[in-house]
């Protein structure tokens, strides 16, 4: 004990007085999910491994990763039990030449999730539709479900699995499309596309699709799907009528920064209310999605950008914000103490070859998401080398 | 831009009062380490107190210490050194080996051109040289201080890559790495002019290019803690580790970074915390063809580099074995090694003693495998050592050292180091071969 002290001591002389504690919850973990020349670990490579889609199912974390230029990506299954990567799967090998899986995991019936993908190359076709089925042991199935708008990639995705209808917007015009799993059928909206006035404001202000395009789509308990658009706009889509609906509140804004709001996030509460993110500037925000109006919660640090937000079984909304060029910080929030913030996620890493333990310290997290029960809530990195990391929140 | 600090203080930390009891003070450090020489602990009967001499540097009473901001220019046979006040101010010195005479050249603050919210509180980086005699270093934000403020009007801008030409005393501004990041190591490939450069906190390696001025990061190749070497191979090519102690090289024929299968060696427990903490100090030996490297869980690592994929690896053993002491605790960012082939290396520093307040200067014989004491310090003569591979024309090797200040002359000088005891620095010169006194 004597000597775990004294490195203890050494290794914080040499580390630095810093200012700041790291967050330490009763349990959390770091998986290690990228690592190159691995083998015969199972591990992503580098460059291809950010991770942008999350979802859990189970004992089994579902991601889907970004890759560089000219690399493909992979979707990857972990166990939250084993605490290692179980399976992955090359999408050069499902679908070739696509790019990014940036539209998160909708979960649909039977199990199965469904998530979109932008190509590398838009010249030579489109993004698209897949569908994941995950065996009880983490093996991967995906199924390809075409191209839902042609030359165009798959942005933002989510479902109304009652109607086994998948909701979503192109990238990188912002066409809203319905696509229907049973059927397979598709019908597309232009109504939330950029008009060509609100293109040269965002022109003069340097900002391209993936500025501006709603990050996320979220459906409501009353069966409307959700999203945001140019200029600091929010709609509703309502499937029964076909028809869309400009919100009357906009995104909460900084004065003179309204070029920059884009939803990057949604999470819904128990009781049926909204929770987004503000790409632009950082802010939470509330939607009543019966009266429509918005609420602006405030920002939980300096930074912009609200990556993740979920909730969990302490009844919190988590979420990251910052990012590039700062730190992500993850923060909760609830109406007792409001905001709460916890810096950098550091949590310990055990792999073969490091059974004494690393730390690892979360600085760029580019996705966030809870499972069903609230238990687990998993962060997943934007890095070149990215990991999981994954903290157990309090309560039954 | 003025000089930061009070007329009124700078006086009268330079009265002659003051220089004397510092220069007392030096010269005390080397007659004391004549002084604890222990006939029982000498290595070789030859290397005596006069192998070894400690230079000061005049001019910047706040300064007090350098973290491997050292290095050598052979086109003029210097030893470039950063001094630092740990807050905002950092002076540039370089000793010319063949006059004997240490130099104040100026504040990085003032030469740079930056601006006050550009405040620099370190040169971590060593400085290395391009093949026309330019020096090539990088700032850093003194790690405290930099992290998380970022935007706040008291934020930390990033570091500056910069260029000091010899012949025109002049530094030139190569601009920032990545935005609100610090610069802990550089290197360079001399053919190209390519800088490597190492980012903190994130861990990000990255490749400038002079002539373009394109910067390219390569990624986050390391966990919490950043490993504070880079080092390169007669071809170029550059090296750093991996969270999991793997070598990490970039290839400069693809532009790609290739890792090593496993990791360099450890002793058994090392803690994990050491392993992500990586080399801590590296000294070529170009005519053996080997690189050696001093690891943070005091492992001497002889590296034999190749043009092409990782080379070979051989476990020398450990830097220090002392009754009582784990065999990964020592602390040793520093490593020379002398034109007799053997390395040089202070043990202690940060906290971290062999002997307990005390440091010790080492002898390794890679041959025998096996580490001798030749001096041993108490830390108000020699606390700590930082530097790597750096060695003029005649074979005498240089060091950043460093000493605690004793109470009895706290209070003369402003000489605090954020977060540690008041330190003095001064410049190591030592040869094992001849006398240098």
């Amino acid at each position: 004990m004597k000597l775990f002290f004294a490195a203890a001591l050494s290794i914080c002389a040499l580390q630095s007085s810093a200012q700041y504690d790291f967050w330490t919850p009763k349990e959390a973990f770091a998986i290690e999910v990228s690592l190159e020349n691995a083998s015969p670990m199972k591990r992503l490579p580098i460059n291809r491994n950010a991770i942008t889609a999350l979802a859990v199912s189970g004992d089994l974390i579902l991601g889907g990763t970004s890759a560089d230029k000219g690399l493909a990506p992979f979707v990857f299954t972990a166990s939250l039990v084993k605490r290692e990567l179980t399976d992955f799967k090359d999408m050069e090998e499902v679908v070739p030449g696509q790019a990014r899986i940036r539209s998160g995991f909708s979960k649909g019936n039977n199990n199965t999730f469904y998530a979109g993908t932008i190509p590398g190359d838009l010249s030579k076709g489109g993004g698209h539709l897949i569908a994941v089925k995950l065996s009880a042991r983490g093996e991967i199935e995906i199924r390809d479900l075409g191209v839902p708008i042609p030359n165009e990639g798959v942005f933002s995705l989510t479902i109304d699995a009652k109607k086994n209808t998948l909701y979503g917007i192109s990238y990188p015009t912002g066409i809203f499309f319905s696509y229907n799993i049973a059927t397979k059928t598709t019908r597309s909206f232009r109504d939330i596309v950029p008009t060509r006035k609100d293109l040269h404001t965002l022109d003069e202000f340097v900002l391209g699709p993936d500025n501006y395009l709603s990050k996320a789509l979220v459906e409501s308990n009353q069966g409307l799907i959700f999203g945001s658009f140019p200029i600091n706009k929010l709609f509703c889509f309502d499937p029964k009528t076909q028809s869309f609906q400009i919100l009357s509140d906009s995104i909460p804004e900084v004065w003179g920064r309204k070029s920059l709001g884009q939803v990057e996030s949604w999470a819904k509460a128990r009781d049926g209310k909204l929770y987004g993110g503000n790409a632009g500037d950082g802010q939470v925000f509330e939607l009543n999605p019966i009266t429509k109006k918005v609420k602006n919660l405030g920002k939980p640090a300096m930074m912009p950008h609200i990556k993740g937000l979920a909730f969990a079984r302490d009844g919190k909304l988590y979420g990251v914000s910052g990012g590039v060029p700062g730190y992500t910080h993850l923060f909760s929030y609830d109406n007792n103490k409001g905001f709460v913030d916890y810096g950098n996620p550091e949590f310990d890493m055990v792999a073969p070859g490091i059974e004494q333990g690393i730390k690892w310290r979360g600085f760029r997290i580019a996705t966030l998401t809870a499972s069903e029960d609230g238990k687990y809530v998993v962060m997943g990195e934007d890095e070149s080398l990215s990991q999981l990391l994954v903290f157990v929140a309090e309560g039954k | 831009m003025k000089i930061k600090g009070s007329t009124m203080s700078r006086n009268r930390k330079e009265s002659p009062g003051y220089l004397s009891v510092r220069k007392a003070a030096v010269l005390f450090a080397a007659f004391f380490a004549a002084g604890i020489y222990n006939a029982g602990k000498v290595a070789a009967q030859d290397i005596t107190e006069k192998n070894m001499r400690f230079i000061e540097y005049d001019g910047f009473p706040e300064g007090s210490s350098a973290w491997n901001s050292i290095g050598y220019n052979p086109h003029d046979n210097t030893v470039y050194v950063g001094i630092t006040d740990h807050r905002d101010k950092v002076a540039l010195y370089i000793y010319n080996a063949s006059k004997d005479n240490m130099q104040l050249k100026g504040f990085i603050s003032d030469m740079a051109r930056l601006r006050d919210f550009q405040w620099q509180a370190k040169i971590h980086t060593k400085f290395v040289a391009g093949k026309n005699g330019e020096m090539f270093f990088a700032t850093d934000g003194g790690e405290s201080r930099e992290e998380y403020f970022m935007e706040n009007p008291k934020g930390y801008a990033g570091g500056f890559m910069l260029k000091w030409d010899p012949a025109e005393h002049k530094l030139t501004n190569l601009g920032m790495g990545l935005q609100y990041e610090s610069f802990k190591d550089v290197d360079i490939d001399t053919a190209s002019g390519k800088l490597y450069a190492i980012s903190y906190p994130q861990v990000h390696f990255l490749v400038y290019d002079l002539q373009s001025n394109d910067l390219k990061d390569l990624g986050r190749l390391g966990s919490t803690h950043v490993p504070r070497m880079l080092f390169t191979d007669r071809w170029g090519n550059c090296y750093y580790v991996d969270w999991r102690q793997r070598l990490v090289k970039y290839e400069k024929s693809s532009g790609k970074l290739l890792f090593a299968e496993k990791s360099l060696p450890a002793f058994e427990g090392t803690p994990g915390g050491y392993i992500v903490t990586g080399i801590t100090a590296f000294a070529k030996d170009e005519g053996r063809g080997v690189i050696y490297l001093m690891t943070y869980g005091a492992k001497v690592i002889a590296f034999y580099p190749q043009e092409h994929g990782i080379g070979r690896v051989e476990d020398l053993g450990g830097a220090l074995d002392i009754e009582g002491n784990e065999k990964w605790r020592y602390y040793i960012p520093n490593l020379n090694v002398g034109n007799n082939g053997k390395l040089y290396y202070l043990v202690g520093g940060h906290g971290m003693y062999a002997i307990k307040d005390r440091s010790v200067f080492v002898e390794f014989d890679p041959k025998l495998k096996k580490p001798k004491i030749l001096f041993e310090y108490p830390s108000t003569v020699f606390v700590e050592a930082t530097g790597c591979d750096t060695k003029d024309k005649e074979g005498n090797l240089y060091f950043a050292g460093k000493r605690n200040v004793p109470k009895s002359e706290r209070n003369r000088g402003n000489l605090g180091e954020l977060g540690d005891r008041p330190t003095v620095p001064f410049l190591v010169k030592f040869n094992p071969d001849k006398t240098v006194q």
